[in-house]
């Protein structure tokens, strides 16, 4: 197993004052196990994906102008100090499938590997998502494959796991989400315990593999699914093993109270801060965090911002009035401002090339471009970081209309180092955006 | 998803005639169980009448309190209570004595009462009253007084208590009167019905059998089909995707199952043809779905075929209760909000035959000092798995486990048997953990084999293999030679247990796919105890897998029986009801602050609303139903409840909680909910619960479309289908749209002029606007604050009209299959751990005639789904020959 070393320090603005803590540079220090070399990489390529649910305020965020000159929409004002590092690309589009809820689509099928065609039992085209397969590749050389996170404010049983999830292994196999802070610092810096336990998990897998004998095939897929996690927990253990060391040496702060006492941004930019710590300490390489579950319809405080609990889902069905619109189009304004900080922050942390935003691409979306009439052509995508110098940043970019979402996937996963040459219903990269 | 339409709807009932379903009673209390009514709590108050707390006097009051009342002489004091049915009864008055309190004289308002026996005191001036002296040296418990073989009729008794003077030694009350002090009046019921009424024995379906004309052959109904459906039904007309041409020449009807049950679903229904088309004469359509059901019979009897349910993930309910009958554990292993109620004291006990009239019960989900902040130190619980789109959370599709689950699962068996509370919380600790000194590790391994063989067939309710049992054995050989200690290994191995595939996972069928029928019967104790219990099967039940003797009809009709009287069955109620009504809504929903202050406990407070009470009401609601063995039409409606006082201030008074303004309006701490009698048919049934009415509306105004959905989907179960995408606006507050000068229903009819949306809100809406006299919180209007008129009239499935939700209410009773198919597939559905499918429509009907027979009473639909091949997973016994 890898050794990562430790290089030089520096400070992360996370967590406020309540989580310094000193860098890390992972970086490898010879072949992988025969495998694929990751060597070359000093500072490894990283993705991550912001999600906002059911969609925008279409007049107020798309930039009129085009090219490097553009001119910020309202609702991408805040992004006014990261401009350089952002690009804005309009005119993505994904194909929606009749029959299925809206909304649920929106979410599950959002960064799906499937064709519209391709639909899973469940009815959604969904196939492992974008994400998964990066991470088939980058888990090789990280304690943790991918980090799923979610600022789910809402308590009740209300929806199905299809609007709570943008991650999936495959159909029916969803890469759960973590919403309680404590619990991701917990797993990320605090494996010990799952270290004593290792020695069940070759107790267990033997246990599933006579079982799995025993089984039908439709039994047998979900105790495949039990298997592929007790390998992946198996690999993580040894890994965080290998690096007890060195996180020891980061000894990050737990942070302190629960989501439920925390306001709306403090809970988005603390979710955020331990997203990030995981993708500078090369624990992960890919991550997802969704703001919120799509529709839900329950009114939600966002402090500051808002005098009466805001009402994203209802307010996307009524923007045919004016001042509906305004508060929905503040709303998705307090989207991209949390999204800007995430930017800047990463902004500041630095690497032994460039920062991590550099070396980072970091995607701002939603499964919808307009929740009013639950439309998906032209989504909401802002891509910031250069992915290790290979996309430009500082410009808006409007493709030809019908210009798959797939291809910014498949563009995605070939900087990531994957050798797809089509995802879902890709017809090829945007060179486009290509440095 | 919807999949069958409604049964046959065979117009106007004849006379309209409804039954009275409060008649519906299966479990009836045991001889020698007394309905007791307590004086402060269950008897209703009048004039200066109150609840004191004799705490102070010792503990010999029933619940520690009594009824106390003041005044002069010749006041009379009276009281109500509810005789629940007519009969013979012996009425037990216990009464408080103490040194102020007076003489009186009783009647049981216009009941002669023949005899009486109680103190010296107590003399029968007539034969209709009673005289008492309550005179007592110090505070204390007086003879109790009986009325002997009284006959009581079914309805409120009032009894009138007159003071009439006082005992010479008395001391008078404030200088102006006396008092009187009331614990308890009980009733004991003399001429008791011996069993249970009669059930109808399974109706055998094949009243068909009479009919002269015989079935119809593939070809036969072929032709048949020729004639009317196949102008349009050609694979190529726009009219239709329903391709029926490969009817013309090919009679393979194994090939034709899912036509067929589409074909026969439309006949039955009168959906085709369509009106413009050639109608089919009556008798041929009734033999054409005659002959079609028998085909389909014959053909799932042939193919054994029941769509198969996928192995599932326990979720967290779930994984709690086995790991808590498992281990025989003394509780939960963490909080749970699932659970809503958190009794005071245990309430729930179906073998008592009674729900008890008052309950101290607080709301776990909603009342966040009341969910226990640890039960097992460092033990806490996974995230709860979302329902599926009008369905559970017990599907194996969504159940799946991720690294982070898998994670919590191999960290939780750790912190279990590692919590520091954990040997005393375990019943069984000694003899699984604990062994004698001095034996040698090949001894200790003997000892931990058998006692692993046993436990392990309870953990995996299955047989367990030699090889199976090895593993685990030698994996404590392992830990004992490392640790050196029998306790430590013999919880290492449980820990590991607990995070096995064989633990965690429900398996429907034992065998692969392709063998032969199941060779024993645990996969059935599986499903009945995952049914029932929310749990892993007991001993009993595993006794009864092994010999396989669960099999036998009678058997498992007694298992169920039992399961159904045990208070495990409480888990129908936390996981079942819950999310079949979908209560968690009321959980996030925030009626606007400003609007409806008095939703909240108190100004500026919004952490506190009155869904933390009003959400217990129909819970409470169903589980006397399942405990006394009721129909579930009294889920439609009822003439009683459970409310606290509070909440019942809430539905009756004009101006709730007695203008409490800038205090506590509700208390947010446990409560007490008692029974209440119901005359006013605008309340009752979970329909028109405060809880349903909120949670199914906007902050400010209610959602007559939300709330018509939900009727839909929960008492019709024709969930609508997903809205499209156009979705016009509406204003989310309803005194904008009355400001326009109309009301929320001429707005939303506005919107509705689009004949491809109307075909769907057509459906939906009546129902949600039968419901507008209920506000958004959930209170009774008759009209808008704005002065109009509400308009609530509409039609039941497009048929049966209603003026107002008194008159929905009605039309669901007149026509209780509607429901009763409703209820029962959310229930096979939940046992069954999938959705329905079309190929399920001929059982499903099955279990819902014999619901039907019974009205509705619960435990008839439980047994009509065990006993059924769906749930059952095997061919049906011969019942029926053509």
């Amino acid at each position: 197993m890898k050794k990562l070393q430790l290089h030089r320090r520096s400070m992360i603005r996370g967590l406020g004052a309540s989580l310094a803590l000193p860098w890390l540079e992972a970086m490898s220090n010879g072949a992988q196990g025969g495998s694929q070399c990751d060597a070359s990489n000093l500072s490894p390529k990283r993705a991550a994906f912001f999600y906002i649910p059911n969609g925008v305020v279409q007049s107020a965020w798309n930039p009129v102008d085009t090219g490097a000159d553009f001119t910020l929409s309202p609702t991408l004002e805040p992004l006014a100090e990261v401009r350089e590092h952002i690009a804005v690309l309009t005119n993505l589009d994904r194909i929606k499938v009749a029959g299925t809820d809206g909304h649920a689509q929106a979410s599950t099928c959002w960064l799906s590997s499937a064709a519209p065609d391709q639909l899973s039992p469940a009815g959604y085209p969904l196939k492992r998502t974008i994400d998964q397969l990066m991470a088939d590749h980058t888990g090789q050389f990280t304690a943790f494959r991918s980090l799923e996170l979610s600022c789910n404010p809402f308590e009740d049983n209300k929806e199905s796991i299809y609007f709570d999830n943008i991650s999936w292994f495959g159909h029916g196999h969803v890469a759960r989400s973590i919403r309680e802070p404590q619990r991701v610092f917990q797993r990320l810096f605090k494996m010990d315990q799952h270290v004593q336990s290792a020695s069940v998990l070759d107790l267990i897998l033997d246990d599933a593999s006579d079982l799995r004998r025993e089984l039908g095939k439709n039994d047998r897929r979900k105790l495949d699914e039990y298997t592929e996690s007790v390998r992946t927990v198996e690999l993580q253990i040894q890994r965080v093993q290998d690096r007890q060391k060195e996180l020891k040496l980061i000894n990050p702060k737990r942070p302190i109270g629960t989501w439920q006492a925390m306001r709306r941004d403090e809970f988005i930019q603390i979710m955020g801060d331990l997203m990030i710590l995981a993708l500078q300490t090369d624990l992960t390489r890919v991550a997802s965090l969704m703001t919120a579950p799509e529709r839900w319809s329950t009114p939600v405080k966002v402090e500051e911002w808002f005098e009466a609990p805001t009402e994203h889902h209802s307010w996307t069905h009524g923007q045919g009035n004016n001042h509906v619109r305004q508060e929905l189009a503040k709303l998705d304004r307090f989207h991209v401002t949390q999204f800007a900080a995430l930017v800047q922050k990463m902004a500041k942390i630095e690497e032994a090339e460039g920062t991590l935003l550099d070396n980072t691409m970091f995607l701002l979306g939603s499964g919808l471009s307009s929740g009013e009439l639950h439309v998906c052509n032209n989504l909401p995508t802002v891509i910031a970081g250069r992915g290790g110098g290979q996309f430009l940043t500082g410009h808006h970019t409007r493709f030809p209309e019908g210009t798959p979402i797939a291809n910014l996937w498949l563009t995605m996963a070939k900087v990531m180092g994957l050798s797809s040459e089509r995802i879902g219903d890709s017809t090829g990269t945007l060179e486009r955006i290509l440095a | 998803m919807c999949l069958f339409g409604m049964l046959l709807l065979t117009g106007d009932e004849v006379g309209g005639q409804t039954f009275d379903y409060h008649q519906i009673r299966g479990r009836l209390p045991s001889q020698s169980d007394i309905e007791v009514h307590e004086g402060e709590s269950d008897l209703t108050k009048s004039g200066t009448s109150r609840f004191q707390s004799l705490a102070p006097f010792g503990p010999h009051w029933s619940q520690g309190a009594h009824l106390l009342w003041d005044g002069a002489v010749g006041d009379i004091f009276t009281t109500d209570f509810f005789v629940e049915e007519a009969g013979i009864y012996d009425v037990k008055i216990q009464f408080t004595v103490a040194p102020d309190y007076g003489r009186f004289s009783l009647d049981l308002e216009d009941v002669p009462i023949s005899k009486v026996v109680g103190a010296d005191s107590t003399t029968q001036s007539n034969d209709f009253q009673v005289t008492v002296d309550l005179y007592g040296n110090d505070v204390a418990l007086a003879p109790p007084v009986w009325l002997k073989s009284v006959q009581l009729k079914r309805g409120t008794q009032t009894l009138r208590m007159r003071l009439t003077g006082a005992n010479p030694k008395a001391s008078m009350f404030k200088s102006r009167g006396y008092l009187l002090g009331l614990d308890y009046l009980s009733l004991n019921r003399l001429d008791r019905p011996e069993a249970l009424p009669e059930k109808s024995g399974p109706k055998n379906s094949e009243t068909v059998s009479e009919n002269p004309t015989k079935s119809l052959t593939v070809a036969e109904i072929s032709s048949q089909l020729g004639q009317y459906c196949f102008d349009c039904h050609d694979g190529s007309s726009n009219e239709s995707d329903l391709d029926l041409t490969a009817w013309r020449h090919d009679t393979d009807f194994s090939q034709k199952m899912e036509e067929a049950q589409a074909i026969r679903k439309a006949l039955k229904q009168n959906e085709m043809p369509p009106e413009d088309a050639d109608p089919i004469p009556t008798e041929v359509r009734s033999r054409l779905i005659r002959s079609l059901d028998s085909l389909i019979q014959d053909h799932l009897r042939e193919s054994l075929r029941v769509a198969p349910v996928i192995m599932r993930r326990m979720n967290r309910l779930e994984y709690n209760n086995a790991v808590r009958d498992l281990l025989e554990l003394r509780g939960d292993i963490y909080p749970l909000p699932e659970k809503t109620l958190r009794p005071g004291q245990p309430y729930f006990n179906p073998s008592s035959g009674r729900f008890p009239r008052s309950i101290v019960v607080g709301n776990r989900t909603l009342g966040k000092n009341q969910v226990e902040r640890q039960i097992l130190t460092g033990v806490s619980p996974f995230a709860l798995d979302l329902q599926a789109e009008g369905g559970f959370n017990n599907r194996g599709e969504d159940l799946s486990v991720s690294p982070i689950l898998l994670e919590s699962f191999i960290s939780l068996g750790r912190a279990i048997i590692s919590a520091p509370e954990f040997d005393s919380y375990c019943e069984i600790q000694a003899e699984l953990f604990e062994a004698p000194e001095g034996l040698t590790l090949a001894q200790e391994v003997e000892l931990a084999s058998g006692r692993l063989s046993a436990l392990m067939e309870r953990a995996f309710r299955a047989p367990v293999q030699e090889t199976t049992l090895r593993r685990y054995v030698n994996y404590f050989e392992t830990r004992c030679r490392e640790t050196g200690k029998f306790t430590d290994a013999m919880k290492d191995v449980v820990a590991a247990i607990l995070a096995s595939p064989r633990f965690l996972f429900v398996r429907a069928e034992e065998t692969a796919e392709g063998s032969d029928v199941p060779s024993s019967a645990y996969p059935l104790a599986n499903r009945l105890a995952f049914f029932l219990w929310s749990s892993i099967p007991d001993r009993e039940l595993l006794e009864l897998a092994r010999t396989g003797e669960l099999r036998q009809p009678e058997v498992l009709r007694q298992q169920t029986e039992r399961m159904l009287s045990d208070p495990k069955c409480q888990a129908l109620s936390q996981n079942f009801a819950r999310q079949w009504l979908r209560l968690d809504q009321l959980i996030t929903a925030v009626p606007d602050f400003e609007r409806f202050p008095e939703y909240y406990s108190r100004i500026g407070c919004e952490q506190w609303k009155l869904g933390l009470q009003s959400m217990m009401e129909p819970l409470l609601l169903f589980e006397s139903i399942l405990v006394e063995d009721r129909s579930i039409m009294l889920l439609v409606d009822s003439n009683y409840t459970y409310r606290s006082d509070e909440l019942h201030s809430w539905y009756t008074d004009e101006v709730p909680f007695n203008r409490r303004e800038n205090r506590n309006r509700f208390n947010t701490g446990m409560q007490s909910f008692r029974r209440r009698q119901l005359s006013d048919r605008r309340q009752g049934g979970v329909l028109t619960s405060t809880a349903a009415m909120t949670m199914t509306s906007a902050p400010l105004r209610t959602s007559p479309i939300v709330r018509g959905a939900w009727v839909a989907t929960v008492f019709l179960n024709q969930p609508p289908p997903p809205p499209p995408d156009d979705i016009p606006s509406i204003e989310l507050d309803d005194r904008e749209i009355e400001a326009q000068g109309m009301t929320l229903r001429q707005r939303l009819e506005q919107h509705q002029i689009n004949v491809a949306c109307a075909s769907c809100h057509s459906k939906i809406d009546p129902l949600g606007f039968a419901l507008e006299n209920y506000d958004a919180v959930g209170r009774w209007r008759d009209e808008y604050s704005s002065g109009l008129k509400i308009d609530s009239q509409g039609k039941l499935l497009g048929q049966y009209p209603f003026s107002d939700a008194v008159e929905l209410k009605d039309q669901l009773l007149r026509h209780p299959e509607i429901f009763m198919q409703a209820f029962s597939e959310h229930l096979i559905s939940y046992a069954l751990g999938r959705e329905l499918e079309i190929s399920d429509q001929m059982w499903v009907e099955e279990i819902v005639e014999q619901v039907e027979a019974d009205h509705g009473q619960f435990s008839s639909v439980v047994h009509a789904i065990v006993q059924s091949p769906l749930f059952l997973h095997s061919p049906p016994t011969k019942t029926s020959e053509k």
